[in-house]
């Protein structure tokens, strides 16, 4: 028994053995995982290579379509560049959504410089994922892009990102054979239902639904501190108007011809939705000839034709904090050079990304861009998305949830004003 | 009462052939929206207005990386059904056929490891990996790994059949002078065909459907996904516009070697859950 | 009577400690030269004695542990207290990384696991010289290298046959689950993530906050795991399931497939929100769950039906019994018997299989009555996934998961142990 124990253990020696020898090599390479005492040993060679051009790999992480572009680009910048060419610069595709998820599970093993939606700015700063600007780059920023794109750029003053399109928001595609005055929803309903054709908005989305409440003026939005945690919820839903947009939603989800979503390609038998830039191409495939965009529509909110309103946002480029001082200057460079002015306009003309650079924006392709002039127009009645905790786009989308299903149909003023009520609190309690 | 019985035949075939409409009605579905030729996601008809290959054609191409990640998917279901079959085999008889000390102990263990609701130990299980270098680029071996070392828990209905077995055999061999390691390789495992079948069968289907863990290893990196990870981007994400047809295509491609596997194997399947060796 | 039972239980371990402390004294104390040297060298006193095999096995996991641990492990073990002091911090914009609490924990618990295993192996090692000193006072002759080699094969196969699986359990399995069991202990969340932040020990923190969220937090538990029942029978079918169930989802959703073609025979006037109504959602769910796992049982019971031994439904009904009695006598047992440890397969696949609910729909709808984001069809893991992956917060996560972890061991542990198969193991052999 005993001995058969033994050589079963010396059946484990060898794994740990083999398992070991594995772990010790990256131990001793990666000076990011030594504990602070012995790291000066293991960083001795990057501290030697000024001297010598500086050597390394590089990783970017960028949606799908983006890549083959980014890959140009950074291969005009390593030739206008020749002292980084000691480095590998390689572009992997991968989505906002899963940049922004992969860099919370392992900074380490994560990009060097990520495409991310600015919504995910507090939780990447909170997890240590993002270096701030310098102030050479933060101060060129500020000065080159629009207002809104720095401003979801920053957190507690700081710069902690370079803004890359300023086209995250929603508006109007339609039909033009099917709809014919796109300036008010009830005709939208109309002409859609007239047809027998369907009318697309995602109002359990905690991004599309506040179209209705912050165009009947209330507001929801939080304070942060620098390191990204929620100190303070502003919100004013549980109100007149609070009731008044929940009852204008409730009236738009009782009509025959809406459907929940916002993708022209999920969507069948569409007429008009309510979608971003990135679907214009679709968009445009399918409703051909008839292709149309415009701002928001406007609703009846209290008696009162209302503007809907809603988000901006923003898609930003951000680094991640490096331990080698050589590629953190290659990061500062490669992410100011593909966030500047001459790449944006690049970037709209070979993806449609619609630019936050203020000259690629006054450039003339793309202010005859018509999906990009009925962002711009509804950009005006929208407030630049801020930094939400991730519990508040659940909550959103149980609200959405109950009117779809039906629940809110047949209930007085009373009884939504304490489903907002609810709502509020919990949005509250989310803070601090 | 012949009547009657055709009448019982008959409903009998109208609730078979309503039950195979309704069975089969999404997986014709996904074979007519693979040949679609118009764009676009999901349509409110079945039949498509233009038929076309370009799906299977965008498949194949150069442009895409399917090929890559059907083979890394075929690559780690035929590792993880040779290894776990051989680990589940050991098992088994182990416990089946030995009485060693702490046998119930390690039994009952397993079976409460098995609650754990594995996901949690997911981020754990990708640093561990990470260590051993088995994550982005690794991730085939590293699924391979992960799959593989823990399948030793899987061994109740393999054990079950072993059971079924009758002891006098073993007693017979050994009384020949037969070791327990000749037991097992010339006598047990002749007879275990559908046994082994069924779980080499199960263990190939199972990383077809792996998504979770799997795009946690990959971490990002293209060429290291399967078919899951790589195709569910397709339809959940905004980068991926006009892919559904595609991602029905690929669908049915990915189905193909399943099922044909399954249904030439489906006797012994059966067999295997069912314990063949009780035959009357 | 509980404490009773554990205080034994408590001074059976001690005087058992005490007996073997004694004993290894008493192995010092009478052990010749080469039982002394390996008090230090493991497999000394073997290789001595010519069990060659023995004394290698022995002295190669010595030398591997130690190394492991002092080479490897150590520098994470004098920290595991603490859980890392040194914070990252910044010198100019250069990031310079301080401790990482995360492989402080993890590398830490495989030193822990290193250093119990060397104590096990060496008090083994002692066992073993012990007992070759004794066997050769006695003028016998130890095993040779080639009985105990061969011995692996026959008498000790199971050893052979187990040592891989339990090694790749232990490390790929049981060591997650110990630390994600010490992640409940800490403060791991989303303000507290390694690299950039240190994460400590809290104790019984979490577990107080979860009972202290109330009812609604806890509450809400149970609702999900009642749900855990009815996908105990959710099967893998041939086509992966995220083809079919993504397919299936869509064709669903409001402006799917379904409610089109109810539209167009105008069967309904307005589509039906099968997704975005609690009700109509979680009836669909046991539908679809039923359209994936129905081919599947039928395919398992008919094949076992005919596998029944026909004399045992002769001799009944020689015996004079009735359909009904044959049915409950014979045919339930029988499946009972060969197809218990194939349900229980299911159900724990099932626990960790959230394929169905979150392929079909990520649990939605979502409901503001159901505290922390949980949806309506949320089964636990989909719950806890989203809890990890969206918001960070391991800490409450890996509580509830011991939580529910508890409650479903018990249960199984039951379930299985009254099996007909597993009581009765050799009851068809």
């Amino acid at each position: 028994m005993k001995k058969i124990l033994a050589m079963l253990l010396a059946l484990v020696m060898i794994f740990a053995l083999a398992a070991c020898g594995q772990q010790a090599a990256p131990a001793a390479e990666k000076p990011a995982e030594a504990p602070a005492a012995e790291a000066p040993a293991a960083e001795a060679p990057a501290a030697e290579a000024p001297a010598a051009v500086a050597t390394g790999s590089l990783k970017i992480w960028v949606p799908e379509a983006t890549v083959e572009f980014t890959k140009a680009q950074v291969a005009a910048f390593m030739e206008a560049n020749p002292e980084y060419a000691g480095y590998e610069v390689s572009v992997e595709p991968v989505g906002e959504g899963d940049a922004a998820s992969n860099m919370l599970t392992d900074v380490e093993a994560g990009a060097d410089i990520f495409n991310f939606a600015q919504d995910q700015l507090a939780r990447l700063v909170s997890a240590g994922a993002l270096i701030e600007l310098s102030d050479e780059n933060a101060a060129i920023v500020a000065a080159e892009n629009d207002a809104g794109s720095v401003a979801a750029a920053t957190m507690g003053g700081t710069v902690y990102a370079y803004p890359l399109t300023s086209d995250n928001g929603y508006f109007l595609y339609y039909d033009k054979s099917v709809v014919s005055d796109p300036t008010s929803l009830a005709a939208i309903l109309a002409d859609c239902e007239a047809a027998g054709k369907d009318f697309y908005m995602e109002i359990n989305s905690g991004w599309y639904q506040p179209a209705f409440f912050f165009g009947a003026g209330c507001t929801l939005t939080y304070d942060t501190d620098d390191a990204g945690a929620f100190t303070k919820c502003n919100i004013d839903y549980a109100s007149d108007k609070g009731v008044g947009a929940l009852k204008a939603m409730i009236e738009l989800a009782k009509s025959p011809a809406f459907k929940n979503g916002s993708s022209v390609s999920n969507a069948t038998n569409v007429a008009a939705i309510v979608d971003g830039t990135w679907d214009s191409s679709a968009a445009k495939e399918l409703f051909g000839d008839n292709y149309a965009c415009a701002k928001l529509p406007t609703v009846d909110i209290n008696g009162t034709a209302t503007q809907l309103g809603g988000f901006g946002g923003f898609k930003l480029l951000g680094v991640k904090p490096q331990t080698d001082e050589a590629k953190l200057a290659l990061c500062d460079a490669l992410a100011l050079y593909l966030s500047s002015g001459d790449v944006q306009l690049a970037r709209y003309q070979a993806v449609g990304w619609g630019p936050s650079n203020i000259a690629a924006k006054a450039d003339p392709s793309v202010q005859a861009d018509e999906a990009l002039a009925a962002l711009g127009e509804q950009l005006s009645y929208t407030i630049p998305q801020g930094q939400y905790p991730g519990d508040y786009w659940g909550l959103a989308t149980a609200l959405g949830d109950s009117v779809i299903g039906g629940q809110y149909n047949d209930a007085d003023d009373a009884t939504l004003l304490a489903a907002l009520q609810s709502f509020q609190d919990t949005c509250i309690g989310y803070a601090g | 009462m012949k009547r009657k019985q055709r009448i019982n035949n008959t409903i009998c075939y109208i609730v078979l052939i309503l039950m195979s409409i309704i069975w089969l009605f999404p997986f014709v579905g996904l074979v007519l929206q693979s040949f679609r030729g118009e764009s676009g996601g999901m349509v409110a008809y079945l039949i498509p207005h233009e038929w076309s290959l370009k799906n299977y054609q965008y498949l194949f191409g150069s442009g895409s990386k399917f090929l890559k990640w059907y083979g890394n998917t075929l690559t780690i279901a035929l590792f993880v059904a040779i290894l776990q079959t051989l680990v589940v085999i050991c098992v088994s008889y182990a416990l089946s056929r030995m009485r060693f000390r702490g046998r119930k102990a390690l039994m009952n263990i397993w079976l409460v490891l098995g609650m754990f609701p594995g996901f949690l130990t997911m981020i754990c299980l990708y640093f561990l990996l990470k260590t051993l270098g088995l994550t982005e680029s690794g991730a085939v071996p590293g699924l391979i790994l992960i799959s593989v070392a823990s399948s030793g828990m899987g061994y109740y209905v393999c054990k079950g059949y072993f059971d079924t077995v009758p002891k006098a055999l073993d007693e017979a061999a050994i009384l020949d002078g037969a070791t327990r390691a000749q037991i097992l390789v010339k006598m047990i495992i002749p007879m275990s065909k559908p046994i082994i079948i069924y779980t080499a069968l199960v263990a190939f289907m199972a990383p077809w459907c792996d998504y979770i863990f799997a795009s946690y290893v990959a971490f990002g990196y293209e060429k290291g996904y399967n078919v899951a990870v790589a195709m569910t981007r397709w339809v959940w994400t905004n980068d991926y516009q006009g892919f559904f047809t595609r991602f029905c295509a690929g669908g049915i491609l990915v189905a193909i070697p399943v099922t044909i596997l399954f249904m030439c194997l489906q006797k012994y399947y059966v067999e295997g859950v069912t314990g063949g060796a009780v035959k009357g | 009577m509980d404490e009773i039972k554990r205080g034994n239980a408590i001074s059976r371990f001690f005087r058992w400690l005490g007996g073997d402390l004694k004993e290894i004294g008493v192995t010092f104390a009478q052990g010749d030269w080469k039982t002394k040297l390996s008090f230090l060298i493991m497999g000394f006193g073997q290789l001595c004695r010519g069990q060659i095999v023995r004394g290698i096995a022995m002295l190669a996991l010595e030398f591997g542990l130690l190394y492991f641990t002092f080479d490897f492990g150590w520098q994470y073990l004098t920290k595991l207290l603490s859980l890392g002091t040194v914070e990252t911090h910044k010198e100019g914009r250069v990031t310079v990384y301080g401790d990482n609490s995360f492989f402080i924990l993890l590398y830490g618990i495989l030193a822990v696991v290193a250093v119990l295993a060397l104590i096990y192996l060496w008090r083994v090692n002692l066992k073993q010289n012990r007992e070759a000193e004794g066997l050769l006072a006695r003028g016998k002759r130890l095993p040779s290298n080639k009985a105990d080699l061969g011995s692996l094969l026959d008498k000790n196969f199971d050893k052979t046959l187990l040592a891989l699986p339990v090694l790749g359990i232990f490390i790929f399995t049981v060591v997650p689950i110990i630390f994600m069991i010490c992640i409940a202990f800490t403060n791991y969340d989303a303000t507290h993530q390694p690299p950039a932040k240190l994460f400590s020990w809290v104790g019984l923190e979490n577990f107080k906050a979860l009972f202290g969220i109330g009812g609604e937090g806890f509450g809400g538990t149970f609702i999900r795991f009642k749900k855990l029942w009815r996908t105990i029978l959710v099967m893998t079918i041939a086509v992966p399931q995220f083809v079919s169930l993504l397919y299936v989802g869509k064709m669903f959703a409001a402006d799917g497939l379904v409610n089109a073609y109810l539209l167009k025979w105008g069967w309904i006037k307005q589509t039906i929100p099968f997704w975005t109504n609690a009700t109509y959602a979680r009836i669909l769910i046991i539908v679809i769950n039923l359209w994936i796992g129905i081919p599947y049982t039928m395919l398992i019971v008919t094949g076992l039906l005919m596998n029944i031994p026909a004399e045992l439904y002769e001799s009944a009904r020689i015996d004079g019994a009735n359909a009904f009695q044959t049915f409950r006598k014979i045919t339930l047992p029988y499946m009972l018997f060969v197809t218990g440890p194939f349900l229980l397969t299911q159900f724990i696949g099932n626990l960790n299989n959230f394929n169905v609910i979150f392929l079909l729909n990520q649990g939605k709808p979502q409901s503001m009555n159901l505290s922390n984001n949980a949806g309506a069809t949320d089964l636990l893991v989909t719950w806890l996934y989203k809890m990890t992956i969206n918001d960070s917060n391991y800490k409450i996560a890996a509580v509830i998961g011991i939580m529910v972890f508890l409650v479903t061991a018990i249960i199984s542990l039951v379930v299985y142990n009254v099996l007909p198969s597993v009581k009765d193991e050799e009851g068809f052999q």
